[in-house]
């Protein structure tokens, strides 16, 4: 009963700030200066065509009417077509002229659902990577927080994150692609072009939860009740595994939530770099091409995500420690 | 005797001398190795990015066409003294464009932390202090700005718009804020309920005498000293918004576009993207050494230890 009115309560709240999301990025976009109408229909078209096409296309009436508009739709699932992507795929270039105003353009739901399983593809690789890389390094930190391990946990801690995401992405392609032909690295034609923009995406997480893992596993290591396990005769493995890492899970989970919006970034970054066929490559030509409705698709999917994960967070942080408020 | 002091004395059981517990922080910081070598490489940063541009008659926009890929002294052949780092594909110098990128890099970091500081903080103060409606519609505005990553946010506003400096900084002190509201406002609101607030409270002090000239100096002092980190990380944005293409404009060099003008050059000139990321790095690692070692001396002279 507390869950389900835990997560009613969360839902609701959620459903808040998505609105408050999508009413945020819908007035940015119309505010500030640069005219997708004109990139529409080419540099070179008269004024007064601007004018109609902008106007048939509704971007002329007032900010709110056109909210309450586009909120109409996507109370329907409706997010609105694509002002640059025909159906067909190809792009639209300002010298032939699509009318934006013709159902011939790609509903928008269907580019982002197209590009999403790409894109958690790549975001729950570079998690398992991450994951894999700083476990070893955080609790032996924790561990040993006196010894030559904490030491090297603080080091790569501080070395990975002082690297750029993007500058990395680009050594590494130099190196593993060029160089020694190792790992393929640009666009998209099966599983292994997945692993080198996730292992850079990784490097960038890895620093926050090695940090995490070691100080909430030093906390815990220092209380009482684990020296009680000793007494009580258990194995030092364990302690460390089935009661210590249990209670310093708490806050790795919780800082999940919290980077989420850090790994989003970077996996825009990363997938422009490696030209990879996700939502952050979608985000970057769209913003470039002024495509209002696929960024605001983007930026309201984006939003239900980290909203949702972040109830997940709080569900399985309860879940570990039913001490933890909910 | 300020506020910051009581607290202190209360930690120090045996006060021998009471000591602010900024000045023990910082104490305990400089007292770590790390934090002295972060603190002398980027001073030496620093310095050395104000100071060589304005001393050198070297340009790092002048275009010498005859000069172009040179490599950096002693690496590959046709290195000459003139370019210790070499230069790119237009003979630019390759020392000087790092300089000039380092400048700029750290302007916009250290600014746009001082903005995103005074912004979250004021406003979570604010909410955490005032509490009732307050509270609510500024915290659900900084879920909603939390749940929009900073780039996207970013590269929205600075795609449509033209970018420079100001700009640059603005957009990323907006999209950056949050995080800093939502720590303020749950230190603010513990504070409220401290004895001297209600003390203060007695005596007749108003909401906002209580707020900036009790409050805030206990509530501001550890956020900031982790906001040092936060430097760091708005220079990577600074250098990924570069790299889109939606950072400082050409011919101003900048650590994001040298990289992103670099990549054709890879194969043949690999010292073009690899210079200014080194610098970068190395600057970012000396904020973050001193960062975390204040991190951890906060952390210890909080935890009481």
């Amino acid at each position: 009963m507390l869950i389900l009115e835990f997560l009613g309560k969360r839902i609701a709240q959620g459903l808040l700030i998505i609105f408050i999301t999508s009413l945020i990025i819908f007035t940015l976009l119309r505010v500030v200066p640069g005219d997708p109408v004109r990139l529409i229909v080419g540099g070179m078209a008269p004024p007064d065509v601007v004018e109609k096409v902008a106007t048939k296309m509704g971007l002329r009436d007032p900010i709110i009417v056109q909210y309450g508009r586009y909120m109409r739709g996507l109370l329907q699932g409706d997010l609105g077509q694509s002002y640059l992507r025909p159906r067909s795929g190809m792009i639209a270039t300002g010298g032939q002229y699509i009318d934006p105003t013709k159902s011939d353009m790609a509903p928008v739901i269907d580019l982002i659902l197209e590009r999403l399983p790409f894109t958690l593809q790549l975001g729950g690789m570079a998690l398992l990577f991450a994951l894999l890389m700083s476990f070893p390094i955080g609790i032996a930190g924790g561990l040993h927080q006196h010894g030559w391990q904490n030491a090297l946990a603080f080091g790569v801690q501080s070395l990975f994150v002082s690297i750029p995401n993007f500058w990395l992405a680009i050594v590494l392609i130099l190196f593993l692609s060029v160089k020694l032909k190792l790992l393929p690295a640009l666009g998209y034609q099966g599983f292994s072009y997945v692993l080198l923009p996730a292992f850079v995406l990784a490097v960038e997480i890895a620093p926050f939860i090695i940090r995490t893992l070691t100080t909430s596993l030093g906390e815990v290591m220092q209380s009482t009740f684990i020296d009680e396990a000793r007494v009580r005769g258990l194995s030092r493995r364990r302690i460390v595994y089935s009661h210590a890492l249990r209670n310093a899970a708490v806050p790795l989970v919780n800082l999940l939530g919290i980077q989420l919006s850090t790994l989003i970034g970077g996996v825009l970054v990363i997938e422009y770099i490696f030209d990879y066929p996700g939502l952050g490559n979608l985000t970057v030509v769209s913003v470039v091409g002024r495509d209002f409705p696929v960024i605001q698709g983007i930026a309201i999917t984006t939003s239900a995500v980290f909203v949702f994960i972040n109830i997940i967070v709080d569900l399985v942080a309860y879940l570990i420690d039913p001490r933890v408020e909910i | 005797m300020t506020a910051t002091t009581i607290i202190a004395a209360e930690q120090d059981q045996t006060p021998t001398r009471i000591q602010s517990v900024n000045r023990r922080i910082l104490l305990a910081a400089w007292r770590m190795p790390s934090f002295r070598v972060g603190f002398f490489i980027f001073v030496a940063l620093l310095l050395v990015s104000v100071v060589y541009p304005e001393i050198s008659s070297v340009s790092a926009t002048k275009m010498v066409v005859k000069d172009k890929f040179l490599p950096p002294v002693l690496l590959g052949e046709k290195w000459v003294w003139e370019h210790p780092l070499g230069t790119d594909q237009l003979g630019r110098d390759m020392l000087m464009r790092s300089f000039i990128g380092l400048r700029y890099s750290l302007l916009v970091g250290v600014v746009t932390v001082v903005l995103i500081f005074i912004i979250g903080c004021g406003l979570g103060l604010f909410a955490g202090f005032k509490g009732k409606w307050w509270d609510i519609v500024i915290m659900r505005i900084t879920d909603a700005q939390l749940s929009i990553p900073m780039i996207i946010l970013a590269i929205t506003i600075l795609g449509v718009s033209r970018p420079t400096v100001p700009t640059i900084i603005i957009v990323l002190a907006l999209s950056g804020w949050p995080l800093y509201a939502r720590v303020a406002r749950s230190a603010a609101v513990t504070e409220r309920g401290k004895e001297y607030v209600r003390g203060l409270r007695v005596l007749g002090a108003g909401d906002w005498r209580i707020l900036l000239l009790f409050a805030a100096p206990n509530i501001l002092p550890p956020i900031a000293f982790v906001a040092v980190l936060d430097v760091a990380r708005m220079m990577i944005f600074e250098a990924i918004l570069g790299f889109l293409g939606l950072g400082i404009q050409p011919p101003t060099p900048s650590f994001g576009s040298i990289i992103a003008d670099s990549r054709k050059y890879l194969i043949n000139a690999w010292w073009i993207a690899t210079i200014p990321g080194i610098f970068l790095a190395v600057a970012l690692t000396s904020i973050n050494l001193m960062g975390s070692a204040l991190e951890k001396a906060r952390n210890r002279i909080y935890g009481g230890l």
